[in-house]
């Protein structure tokens, strides 16, 4: 073992939370130290993978960023569970997909960015069912600014078109992006049929303008797996301005233990690097940014004498309440063309089925049609018709034109049952891989059968749709959300309001672990402002020291 | 030659002799609406704020840095701050900078100031503009460092004998032989716009070739090209309203701004009224056009190279790694840094936002300055008309797509050139990019400041030995009479 580093502030994960709580640290004048597991890549790099793709592949949001062996991540099934990454057990699988490497899993978002309202902040108080997060609304909204900002979220300027329906405090640094013609024929027919209104998505892309000195989308619709030009934000954009303000990244670098000392503060970071060599790096302050996933995983994994059920974890709440955005998705074949794919591939959707008392009794869902250009997909169902040639060049352009995909995406309750645990399997450095246990539950389950799937149906047919293929199972939305969990009680929390851990007074723990509720919309933007409001709090803290 | 140089010696020394000529004092009450107002149409004609105004400062307030080898040069407070500024400049101090490039104590600017063009504006023009630094600018009272340049580059002093032998103080006069829009326009090009102080190449001295005028020159990192009318060598494919919307937006199919002339139109050229857009491009249609630098007999202008192509071929399914081991090296830096704005073919976006790379001037020019700058440096700039355009640099900057190494720019640059300029019949690209080029480009360009600098310096120093001579033979003459 050697001590490489050291630092004021050591952050592991270089993920857009990291990132965030890293640039404000260094603009407050403390030194920052960041590890991530995996290997740091040019675009260049992953625009070619992508490329490079068989066409069955390219709808994969990890294809394009092979695993290092020291560093794996969820990647398409090979056949055999003990091969894959994330051991899965329960009635609904916790298939989720992120990636280690510099930059963090912004690096294949779709760039959505929902506010929750504040009714989604109160579950519990309103409907009865959840957990109430421990502040309101009007605390996160500061927040929100900033992560808007700071990342560049492109919205609409029209308060009918805006969600939250809440008046805002500051506008959206940038105008929406436009529609598709196909998204503006759904928002039509929405409106006509059923009175929905279908709204802009607020998204991390530049629009029409450059941002944060990267360039315009200019509409590669290839947002999922990377954005060829950076004008999606991601946090991989920033690594080089966070060293150019003075931060040591180190790459390649797997955190694998947490060590405590006096008082249960944490004292050092211990990582192993691709020789398998362990080293350890001291800091004043701690902050471990790697999701909902890897977070817990590392938090388990450094159980000590002083904390026997793992670091943070006193309240038994590290790993539990494992949380999604359980979705369900209907292909429509169409009459008329749609034309998918002008823009990025999430540009609007309706948000306000999300919302309503019935929440007392299931979950509400948001409805999306997305707009992934569709020859990717369609291109197999053509050729299963046997067609060759021409006729096969036709029936493909038909189907890319015709056919669209409607997502219902719900929100589900925080159930301690849903829980991360440490697997008897191994990685290659000989680490446990996650295992969890995963049930969506009645609440998500109850919304399928009287809400949400009766509305998606409205929904086809409003839109008139020849055929409909209705989803046999939920799938996952890669919004790991839940398994260090924020409340105001330590007995039952892991974090407290500001995402500190209740046991170590040194340690942070922002980002999608700690959001008590999921309501429907993804959750980056909720991470990223619980990151600034974490960043608040360990500066003030750091500076009083 | 040497006759007329003689003659503008003796007439500026003659000047330096005479007492200054007596100006009318300007007080606020001289700041009326309309002299205000033409006072900050020439001030943005002139493009003061492209040098005055740090990115992100106070306007005019000075403090950007130009960087240059041998040390920062930086601008100054030009705002009419009485402790920082030019508060304290009496109307003819003020006019004795913009005509003869002399500060009010005394000290001679470098020609990085264009004085040589502001002094053929007429005496109302720089009154004007007085009358808009004193009322129309808000005073900022914050110092800009010193520019402090080493031995030679610190003799301010010797400007003056360079500025006896070149520098013509003498405002324009009407021409009454052409019309009111070529008068108009010269008076624009030749003065606040000072047009040639990048587009005219400069002899030994650093002084404008004025038979070379507009002919194309090196600035910096940048070439500013030839913009005479010759149809091979300049812009005489264009027409007049291509050129007057090219001032408007920087931005036609065939030709783009970056580097100062983006900045140029950014804060200048696009606030400038249509007719007097239109004069200055009367005035370019009618310079005396000139050819290719390289004498070279052709076929077709810069805007005439290229056609859509790509060697995806030959890469497709390696690794970006691999595919920069392989035979079409640049062909794949292409595909995985360009090609997402500008096409796999080079054929750009619909709209033109990222534009089509063939029948392009900037790769069908016989100088590949401007591709290796754009490709490290980038592109931006904003006008009303067509938005904010930025294209992100792939040098060093923290924002860089990807820092890109000399050898990787150079093959980029060459795929490019073969693709989409001007090839001979056997496909061979007319201009060949180096690593070392591209190196000379990253270092600021083969005219930078350094260069530059020093050739002022030794001309300087040729200059007062000249004189000093000529002052000794005087003195022995009349020693002897």
């Amino acid at each position: 073992m050697t001590q490489t580093a050291s630092a004021d502030v050591v952050i592991v994960g270089t993920g857009v939370v990291g990132v965030v709580v890293a640039e404000q640290l260094l603009d407050a004048g403390f030194s920052v130290l960041m590890l991530d597991a995996g290997p740091r890549v040019s675009r260049a790099e992953i625009v070619e993978n992508f490329r490079n793709l068989p066409l069955g592949l390219k709808g994969s949001a990890s294809s394009s960023y092979p695993p290092k062996p020291w560093a794996p991540h969820p990647m398409p099934s090979t056949g055999n569970p003990e091969d894959d990454y994330l051991q899965l057990e329960g009635p609904d699988a916790y298939a989720q997909t992120y990636i280690r490497y510099a930059g963090g899993s912004t690096w294949h978002w779709a760039g959505t960015c929902w506010r929750l309202t504040p009714d989604d902040m109160r579950l519990n108080s309103l409907y009865g069912v959840g957990r109430d997060w421990a502040f309101d609304y009007a605390t996160l909204d500061p927040y929100y600014n900033l992560a808007e900002y700071s990342l560049g979220i492109c919205g609409p300027s029209d308060p009918a078109l805006q969600w939250p329906p809440q008046p805002r405090s500051r506008p959206y640094p940038m105008p929406h992006l436009p529609f598709s013609p196909g998204e503006d024929k759904f928002t039509r027919v929405m409106k006509e049929k059923l009175g929905y209104t279908n709204v802009p998505v607020a998204q991390a892309r530049n629009s029409g303008m450059p941002y944060d000195d990267r360039p315009a989308c200019c509409a590669n619709n290839n947002c999922v797996p990377v954005c060829p030009i950076g004008a999606k934000y991601d946090a991989a954009t920033a690594l080089n301005r966070l060293e150019a303000k003075g931060a040591v990244i180190l790459s390649n670098a797997v955190a694998h233990r947490i060590e405590t000392g006096e008082g249960n503060r944490i004292e050092a970071v211990h990582y192993l690097d691709p020789e398998r060599q362990s080293h350890r790096v001291t800091g004043n302050h701690f902050v471990v940014a790697c999701n909902a996933i890897e977070t817990p995983k590392l938090l388990l994994m450094s159980a000590d004498s002083r904390n026997p059920n793992g670091i943070a974890n006193s309240s038994d709440q590290v790993g539990r309440n494992m949380m999604d955005h359980p979705q369900l998705a209907l292909t429509l074949t169409l009459d008329e063309p749609y034309w998918l794919g002008q823009g990025p591939v999430v540009n609007s959707g309706i948000m306000e089925t999300s919302q309503g008392d019935f929440r007392a009794e299931h979950a509400g869902a948001y409805f999306r049609m997305n707009n992934f250009a569709r020859n990717r997909y369609e291109t197999f169902n053509a050729l299963k018709t046997g067609k060759v040639g021409r006729a096969l060049d036709e029936e493909i352009r038909r189907r890319t034109a015709c056919t669209v995909n409607v997502v219902a995406a719900h929100e589900i309750l925080p159930d301690p049952n849903n829980r991360l645990t440490l697997s008897a399997n191994k990685d290659w450095l000989g680490l446990p891989k996650p295992h969890i246990y995963y049930d969506v539950g009645d609440y998500t389950r109850r919304s399928a059968e009287v809400y949400s799937m009766p509305i998606a149906r409205r929904i086809a047919e409003a839109m008139g749709a020849t055929e409909v293929k209705e989803p046999s199972a939920f799938a996952q939305s890669k919004h790991l959300m839940g398994s260090t969990i924020m409340g105001t009680d330590p007995a039952n929390s892991v974090v407290d309001p500001d995402c500190r851990a209740y046991d170590h007074a040194n340690l942070f723990l922002p980002g999608g672990g700690a959001m008590p509720s999921t309501a429907c919309g993804n959750s980056t933007i909720t991470m990223v402002a619980l990151a600034f409001k974490a960043a608040e709090a360990l500066i003030d803290q750091a500076r009083r020291a | 030659m040497m006759i007329r140089r003689l003659s503008r010696v003796m007439a500026a020394l003659a000047w330096l002799a005479a007492p200054l000529p007596l100006l009318a004092q300007t007080t606020a009450n001289d700041a009326d609406d309309e002299t205000l107002a033409r006072g900050a149409y020439l001030a943005t004609a002139s493009d003061c704020t492209a040098c005055h105004t740090a990115h992100g400062g106070e306007s005019m307030a000075g403090g950007l840095r130009i960087a240059s080898p041998v040390g920062e040069i930086v601008a100054t407070n030009i705002t009419p701050s009485t402790s920082h500024g030019i508060g304290n400049y009496s109307e003819e101090q003020f006019a004795r900078v913009l005509r003869h490039g002399i500060r009010a104590d005394g000290a001679n600017l470098y020609p990085a100031m264009p004085y040589t063009a502001y002094a053929r504006m007429s005496d109302e023009d720089i009154h004007a503009l007085y009358v808009y630094f004193m009322h129309g600018v808000a005073p900022v009272d914050v110092p800009t460092p010193p520019t402090k340049l080493p031995f030679p580059m610190n003799l301010r002093v010797a400007m003056k004998g360079w500025n006896l032998l070149f520098h013509d103080a003498t405002p324009l006069e009407e021409d009454p032989e052409q019309s009111a829009a070529w008068n108009r326009g010269r008076y624009l090009v030749e003065g606040p716009t000072h047009c040639s102080s990048c587009h005219t190449p400069r002899g030994f001295m650093m002084q404008e070739l004025d038979d070379q005028a507009m002919a194309g020159a090196q600035v910096g990192p940048w070439y500013a090209p030839n913009i005479t009318p010759d149809d091979v060598g300049g812009i005489g494919s264009w027409r007049h309203d291509e050129l007057v919307t090219y001032l408007r937006t920087g931005k036609l199919d065939q030709a783009q701004a970056a580097g100062s002339m983006a900045e140029a139109i950014t804060h200048s050229f696009q606030h400038l009224s249509d007719d007097d857009l239109s004069a200055i491009a009367t005035y370019i249609e009618a310079l005396p056009p000139i050819g290719p630098s390289d004498g070279e007999e052709r076929q077709g202008d810069r805007f005439s190279h290229g056609r859509p192509s790509d060697e995806l071929v030959n890469f497709r399914g390696d690794s970006y790694a691999e595919g920069l081991e392989g035979e079409s090296r640049g062909a794949q830096i292409y595909s995985a840094n360009c090609a997402s704005c500008h096409q796999p073919d080079g054929r750009g976006t619909a709209d033109g936002y990222y534009p089509r790379l063939f029948e392009n001037g900037i790769l069908g020019d016989e100088n590949a300055s401007n591709l290796i700058a754009t490709i490290l440096y980038g592109v931006e700039r904003e006008t009303e008309a067509e938005g904010h355009v930025f294209m992100p640099p792939f040098g060093e900057q923290p924002n860089a797509f990807n820092a890109l190494s000399n050898d990787e720019i150079a093959d980029l640059s060459n795929y490019l050139l073969t693709h989409f300029g001007r090839v001979d019949e056997n496909g061979k690209a007319s201009v060949e990019v180096t690593a070392d080029d591209v190196q000379t480009i990253r270092e600021g360009g083969p005219g930078s400041p350094l260069i530059l600098l020093s050739r002022i310096g030794m001309g300087v120093g040729i200059v007062a030995v000249v004189l000093l001579g000529y002052w000794l033979l005087r003195r022995r003459r009349a020693a002897k009479r």
